[in-house]
């Protein structure tokens, strides 16, 4: 596989494309290309950016991504900017690029099987690997799609996705499919073949106070925490009244989340509120499971930074080595980082800190691209294959893709 | 028996039993005292839990703040430095607006500028407002100018949490610029259009903080200072061009005027010039003439006849010699004249010059004395003319020299000319006559001049010579106490 990637920072959609498509295939030192991933901030989202990426790919190569906070490259971490990663992939990887549009039509659920279905058509006798998925990081109903596309591909088959985000003021993010600039969709890619990988998935938070039980729930909704109004939880440990916490709910919860925890993993679960409904409910970015215990959690820069290097150990250790004819030496790989918008918010200007952590676990040459995220998909304990991915808040995973 | 034995063990049953029961509740209470001092301390737990959460949450606040502070310090003093160079209105603005304000927490910015002559706030630039925006911004910030001045001519720094009195006049600024919270700080340069400068932003979750008025008070400060140089050097920078602009069109002035001078100095040499050559002709017949009529080679002539024909003869002659004059001048003017430049020993021409002049001193009794430096280089010039000169100074010092006076010529090497300086002790030159010396046809006026004859032409002839020969000539002279001309000529290398 070779691996191309170019930055730029450039205030204009179409001379951003230009630079970062031209630097991405200086770097890349092949003729053939098979896939470009795009990363941007939003002030670059719009159709001149694709259109000029795919031109200057000269219209063959498959474009998917998203927009973010900010994007994630070995260069740095930046608030504006356009990151294009560019693959050329060995003869014995195969992927399929898919898309879902509308998903608040035709329910997260439904959306997630068609998606899944569209990734599967055309793989039907080759070995799938892996599946990336970029979906709006503002769609309430985040595990559903999950839900959906597991009926699909398989409960445990691996899935890593990133919902894309805006620039913090969660009013639209977008997805890049091919030409097209859209809402309310999520994109996929299904690899198979002989992909080799490595997934860590970390977050760092630590429970606090007693636990307490989800006694009543529905979908993405706690109705009651221990027979009282959800909202009690934060009431009482912040000392802050409804109307209060109810315009600053997005912001503590990012400091102070909602950790659930579940039979047979073992690590909890995180999920930031969105918003508090005048009779005390919270509602959740992700599912919620009625009877599960929960804690509040807290986290600090030093947990976080610890967290980075799990994950980051965990994406080293290869899951699947069965490419026996490949000398080591010739295996080049990439890492994607999805790391949560709350992360970014906690550790502020040490966020470089944590790029360099990942720098130097992988080593200076390996291409990083990657970006912020309202939420990210994959297995919560990503050591096991076995492991079902969640709807997650909060964390860092950290994709570790050679071939 | 048997019945005693059943009572007896049922009796035995019922107090082991009780026994049991007695010690399950004493182990009960125990237990129950162990859970209640577990739920004692879960709870005593979850208190002290409630305390980290909410100490942590004031220090994420700080921290936060404290972060935003430095970004923006880092911000100001980034801006600041670029700004504080840049020379230009115009630039200073664009500088700013490549800027991002968003590491401070603001998206959107807008500076206005109030403009006198057109009683409007002009906007300046803009962040994080399309082009439709602005132009409707600026409407209704200008309905509003008034509340604006206000804010100018106060000079004080306000914002969404500043001013908490005038909830109209907030969120009337939160509609005209789409914001959700605002900071305005007024730019006051001493020089031209004041102004202000707006940060806000549409973000409900981010509340203005006293650290950011004070940062926007301090980067308008900065921006007012930088608007202050920029239009001070902009002003010198005209004014110079200005003074530039005016010294060229006076020197063209001066040069047409020049040409102009130059054009009649020209036309009068010309004139002169063939003025003399007309008079020279019938001079020549007048004075032939009378040569002849005086000889009597047409007959005897009466005595009062020959008497009045010789001063014919006379002032013929002096009539020729000051048409020969003015045509030297004319000549030399014109650069017709060529001087035959040759080395010349200064010392003979001198001797020369006052062998002519002895006998005059002579019978004045007026000491002639010369002065020659031992070592002084010979002079490239036209013997002729150089005499002339000497002649014509020589002339002149004799005739306004009283008996017993004296001459001195002196020579010697000065930088790199050579100056020789003719000194009397004449009646001398009044001051308001010295500028007028060298000018043709001007006459001193004083008792010598009233009795002897002159054309007034002899210094100016003299000056002419001297400069053709590229030397410079001046007189000093004292009333009474005598006069000194001075001429340069320069040494020949």
């Amino acid at each position: 596989m070779n691996i191309g990637i170019g930055l730029s920072t450039e205030k204009d959609p179409i001379s951003a494309a230009r630079e970062a498509t031209r630097l991405a295939g200086i770097n890349i030192h092949s003729e053939k290309i098979d896939l470009a991933i795009v990363f941007s901030s939003i002030d670059l989202s719009c159709v001149g950016l694709l259109k000029t990426i795919n031109v200057s790919l000269k219209g063959h190569v498959p474009i998917v991504g998203c927009s973010s906070a900010a994007i994630i490259s070995n260069q740095g971490i930046f608030k504006h900017g356009l990151v294009v990663m560019l693959l050329s992939l060995t003869a014995n990887v195969y992927f399929n690029i898919a898309c879902v549009r509308d998903i608040k039509k035709k329910t997260a659920l439904s959306a997630g099987r068609e998606l899944g279905e569209k990734l599967l058509s055309g793989f039907r006798d080759i070995r799938r690997d892996l599946s990336v998925i970029f979906s709006d990081g503002l769609i309430d109903e985040g595990s559903n799609l999950i839900y959906g596309l597991q009926e699909r591909l398989g409960k445990s088959f691996p899935l890593v996705g990133a919902s894309a985000s805006d620039n913090m003021r969660f009013l639209r993010t977008y997805l890049y499919f091919n030409e097209e600039v859209l809402t309310d969709s999520a994109v996929g890619i299904l690899w198979g073949g002989k992909l080799n990988f490595g997934l860590g998935i970390q977050h760092g938070w630590k429970p606090l106070g007693k636990p307490r039980t989800i006694t009543k729930s529905g979908g993405n909704i706690i109705y009651e925490i221990d027979g009282e109004p959800a909202v009690k939880i934060y009431e009482e440990y912040l000392a802050r009244g409804l109307s209060e916490l109810q315009k600053e709910i997005r912001r503590i919860s990012i400091l102070y989340p909602i950790g659930m925890y579940l039979a047979g993993e073992q690590e909890y679960l995180l999920r930031n509120i969105l918003s508090i409904e005048n009779n005390g409910s919270l509602r959740p970015q992700g599912n919620v499971i009625e009877g599960s215990t929960i804690r509040l959690m807290i986290g600090t820069k030093e947990s976080c930074l610890n967290a980075t290097r799990q994950a980051l150990n965990g994406a080293k250790k290869i899951l699947f080595a069965p490419i026996v004819e490949i000398t080591k030496s010739e295996i080049k790989n990439f890492v994607f980082v999805f790391d949560s918008v709350s992360r970014y918010m906690l550790l502020r200007r040490e966020a470089n800190q944590e790029l360099e952590i990942i720098k130097e676990g992988f080593g200076k040459d390996t291409p990083i691209i990657g970006l912020y995220t309202y939420g990210e998909q994959a297995p919560l304990k990503a050591i096991s294959y076995q492991g079902q991915s969640y709807f997650h808040n909060q964390t860092i995973a950290v994709l570790n893709i050679g071939g | 028996m048997a019945n005693l034995f059943t009572i007896l063990s049922l009796a035995i049953a019922i107090v082991s039993l009780a026994i049991v029961l007695m010690l399950k509740i004493n182990k009960m209470k125990k237990l129950q005292a162990i859970v209640d001092k577990l739920k004692k301390s879960l709870e005593e737990m979850d208190e002290q839990a409630k305390l980290i959460v909410r100490t942590d949450i004031e220090l994420n606040k700080t921290h936060e703040e404290l972060d935003k502070k430095i970004t923006g310090l880092y911000a100001l003093q980034r801006l600041s430095r670029i700004i504080s160079t840049t020379m230009e209105e115009s630039q200073i603005f664009k500088i700013i607006e490549s800027t991002s304000f968003e590491d401070l927490g603001f998206e959107k910015a807008f500076a206005l500028l109030w403009d006198a002559q057109e009683n409007n706030f002009i906007p300046h630039l803009s962040i994080g407002y399309l082009h439709g925006e602005i132009e409707a911004i600026k409407p209704q910030v200008n309905s509003d100018r008034d509340i604006y001045l206000d804010l100018i001519k106060a000079g004080k720094t306000f914002s969404s949490i500043s001013v908490p009195h005038n909830a109209a006049l907030r969120e009337r600024i939160n509609h005209i610029f789409k914001v959700n919270s605002f900071v305005i700080s007024p730019v006051l340069p001493k020089e031209g259009n004041k102004g202000f400068f707006f940060v806000g932003t549409e973000n409900t979750d981010i509340a203005i903080t006293e650290g950011d008025e004070e940062l926007l008070t301090i980067l308008s400060n900065q921006l007012g200072q930088a608007l202050e140089n920029a239009r001070l050097f902009e002003k010198t920078w005209h004014a110079q061009q200005g003074l530039e602009k005016k010294v060229e069109e006076r020197t063209r002035e001066l040069t047409l005027v020049l040409e102009e001078v130059k054009k009649i100095s020209k036309r009068k040499t010309d004139f002169i010039s063939s003025v003399s050559h007309e008079l020279r002709t019938p001079l020549t017949s007048i004075k032939g003439y009378a040569s002849i009529l005086i000889e009597e080679k047409l007959g005897h002539l009466p005595e009062a006849a020959k008497e009045r024909l010789e001063k014919i003869n006379r002032h013929s002659d002096e009539l020729v010699h000051m048409v020969n004059e003015l045509l030297d001048i004319a000549r030399i003017e014109s650069g017709r004249a060529v001087m035959k430049m040759e080395e010349q020993e200064l010392k003979t021409v001198i001797s020369n010059a006052a062998d002519l002049i002895l006998i005059q001193c002579k019978n004045k009794n007026i000491e002639l004395i010369t002065n020659i430096q031992k070592d002084i280089p010979r002079v490239l010039a036209d013997r002729v003319q150089l005499e002339r000169v000497f002649i014509n100074l020589l002339g002149n010092a004799v005739k306004f020299t009283p008996e017993n006076g004296k001459i001195t010529i002196k020579a010697h090497t000065e930088d790199n000319v050579i100056q020789v300086d003719i000194s009397d002790t004449g009646i001398g030159i009044p001051p308001e006559s010295l500028s007028m010396l060298f000018e043709e046809f001007y006459r001193v006026d004083n008792p010598i001049n009233q009795q002897v004859k002159g054309t007034g032409l002899g210094l100016s002839l003299v000056k002419h010579i001297i400069e053709a020969h590229k030397g410079k000539i001046w007189a000093e002279s004292k009333t009474g106490k005598g006069s000194t001309f001075s001429f340069t000529l320069p040494i020949n290398e």
